[in-house]
């Protein structure tokens, strides 16, 4: 998962998308999330470094992930890949 | 080390150009207790999804609408709507608090008969009497609001058979300055057929005319309305003295005050844009005392008054089933309470609020009920927290026709808890099971 070039985040939680013109808040949570995905970290990696830090179990972290990267998708931040590939 | 709390990662597109409606506070408002029971506690004694009434909030509800009047006008009568909620225990406190019944069906005459309300106390409305039901309300010495011209000519007939006398009114149509006009019930006042029908009942030997009735609508949000139909029905009140020299007795406006719910398309809630009691009060008493009726011969005000006097003191406590995003990304959530509950959510954004302040994150959701149907929409759109499955969630101002209107569909009717004056909690109708529903069916052999 990619985050595109036409993506600018700031410090505060602030994301622009300078190719659809959107902006989107991110509250601190979704923020450290998204360096992560910068950082090009996997799944596993990051669900280890939240469980560690957060009280959170597994379940529920992969579920709202998940959900987290769909609206990504959603609103274009991240690339889609074609998702009839079924990779 | 101690962990940090963990909040539900979330991710917002900035609209700009719409602000939030009526720029309202973004703390969230919770329910954690009903007169001071933890809803968790109700819930765990009762099961999800339950109804929940307040007897409190039922009896000071009544009381200020009471005194609103009372204190603007000298005789007033309130009579309680059993349609607008027909459970005994619901109707019994309005009796014991000096209500009277106000019925339209055979089936409501006699549900008020059998919680021990004197006949002659029973204002038997409706466009739905049969022969049957004409009778027994003269039995009972009700009074009879007639509707139309059959009915009258119905009850012309069937006091002459019985040999006995009906205490009638007249339900009046009429434009109150509102829209829309409910003129299918009753006789229409502009166009004189009102006034007709008092002059066939007065010529009827066995027919006591006594009263005047108009009902002009439901969540009624100007209170000028009431006085126009109060001035209208005090026109013919002196019409019918002068040429029959002869007062009436009462003249009934009917019910239609608007609770506090907020309409569906409304831009303001609903507590801040509809009238109090002491508003309507007013321009009702206004306008009687400053009509013609002589002081002395003033009517008793009647009052059919229903979902101002218990939608608030109604809830309904429900359980998240479900979070989900549709594909256009919009947040929605599914509850285990469905529209087959909730008639009113057709006209209302009902209210649905947490039992416990969580993230102050909120994001436009929209509430689904849990039957397979794509009606079953609670809210289309609301501003809500994150929350988990399993979380409890509160609807509140669900007291009036909810528990009337419900449908029996694809699942079980839920229980219905009062909560008394000494924080009792009482099943006041229990939930449904296989034997409910089946004991009425015949499967025939084959
Ligand atoms: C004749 C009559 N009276 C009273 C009521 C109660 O009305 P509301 O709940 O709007 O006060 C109704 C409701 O439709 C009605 O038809």
């Amino acid at each position: 998962m990619k985050i595109t070039e036409d993506i600018k985040i700031s410090d505060n939680g602030f994301v622009f998308n300078s190719r659809t013109g959107d902006s989107f808040n991110l509250n601190p949570f979704a923020l450290e999330l998204m360096k992560n995905i910068e950082a090009e970290k996997s799944f596993d990696q990051i669900k280890a470094e939240v469980m560690e830090k957060y009280d959170i179990d597994d379940l529920s972290f992969e579920k709202d992930f998940y959900e987290f990267c769909a609206l990504l998708k959603h609103h274009q931040i991240v690339l889609q890949d074609n998702p009839l590939d079924f990779k | 080390m101690t962990k940090i709390t963990y909040e539900k990662p979330v991710i917002s597109k900035i609209t700009a150009g719409i602000p939030s409606k009526f720029g309202l506070p973004t703390r969230q408002k919770f329910i954690p207790d009903i007169d001071g029971i933890p809803v968790e506690m109700i819930m765990e004694e009762y099961g999800s999804p339950v109804f929940v009434l307040s007897e409190k909030t039922m009896r000071n509800t009544f009381a200020q609408a009471k005194q609103a009047f009372e204190t603007r006008y000298p005789k007033v009568q309130f009579a309680w709507s059993y349609k607008t909620n027909y459970l005994d225990a619901v109707c019994s406190i309005f009796h014991d608090q000096g209500a009277w019944a106000e019925v339209v069906s055979a089936f409501e005459f006699q549900k008020a008969l059998s919680l021990g309300v004197n006949g002659s106390n029973i204002l038997f409305n409706g466009p739905e009497k049969s022969e049957e039901d004409l009778k027994l309300a003269i039995e009972h010495n009700a009074c009879i609001h007639i509707d139309h011209f059959d009915e009258l000519y119905l009850l012309i007939k069937v006091t002459r058979e019985l040999d006995k006398k009906a205490r009638v009114a007249i339900r009046i149509n009429l434009d109150a300055g509102i829209y829309p006009i409910w003129d299918r019930f009753g006789f229409n006042y502009e166009n004189g057929e009102a006034w007709n029908a008092i002059n066939r009942i007065m010529l009827a030997e066995k027919l006591d005319l006594i009263g005047l009735h108009t009902h002009i609508g439901t969540y009624i949000m100007s209170a000028n309305a009431y006085a126009v139909a109060a001035s209208k029905l005090a026109n013919l009140y002196m019409a019918t003295h002068r040429k029959f020299d002869y007062w009436l007795k009462y003249i009934d406006l009917g019910g239609g005050f608007a609770s506090k719910n907020t309409l569906k398309g409304a831009y303001m809630p609903g507590t801040e844009t509809c009238p109090s009691f002491d508003e309507y009060a007013e321009a009702i008493s206004n306008a009687l005392i400053s009509s013609e009726i002589p002081h002395e011969n003033l009517p008793v005000l009647f009052l059919e008054t229903g979902r101002a006097l218990i939608d608030d003191a109604g809830y309904l406590l429900t359980t998240v089933l479900a979070n989900k995003r549709s594909t256009t990304g919009r947040r929605t959530m599914v509850i285990d309470a469905g529209v087959n509950l909730l008639f009113t959510s057709f006209w209302y954004n009902l209210g649905v609020y947490p039992t416990r302040q969580l993230s102050s994150h909120l994001e436009e959701s929209t509430i689904y009920g849990p039957l397979c149907m794509n009606i079953d929409v609670i809210r289309d759109a609301i501003n809500f927290p994150q929350v988990k499955t399993g979380e409890k969630l509160v609807i509140e101002r669900v007291g009036a026709y909810n528990m009337t209107q419900w449908m029996q569909f694809i699942t079980f009717r839920p229980n219905v808890v009062m909560i008394d004056l000494e924080r009792k909690m009482h099943i006041v109708r229990k939930k449904e099971n296989l034997d409910t529903l089946t004991s009425l069916e015949q499967n025939p052999k084959r």
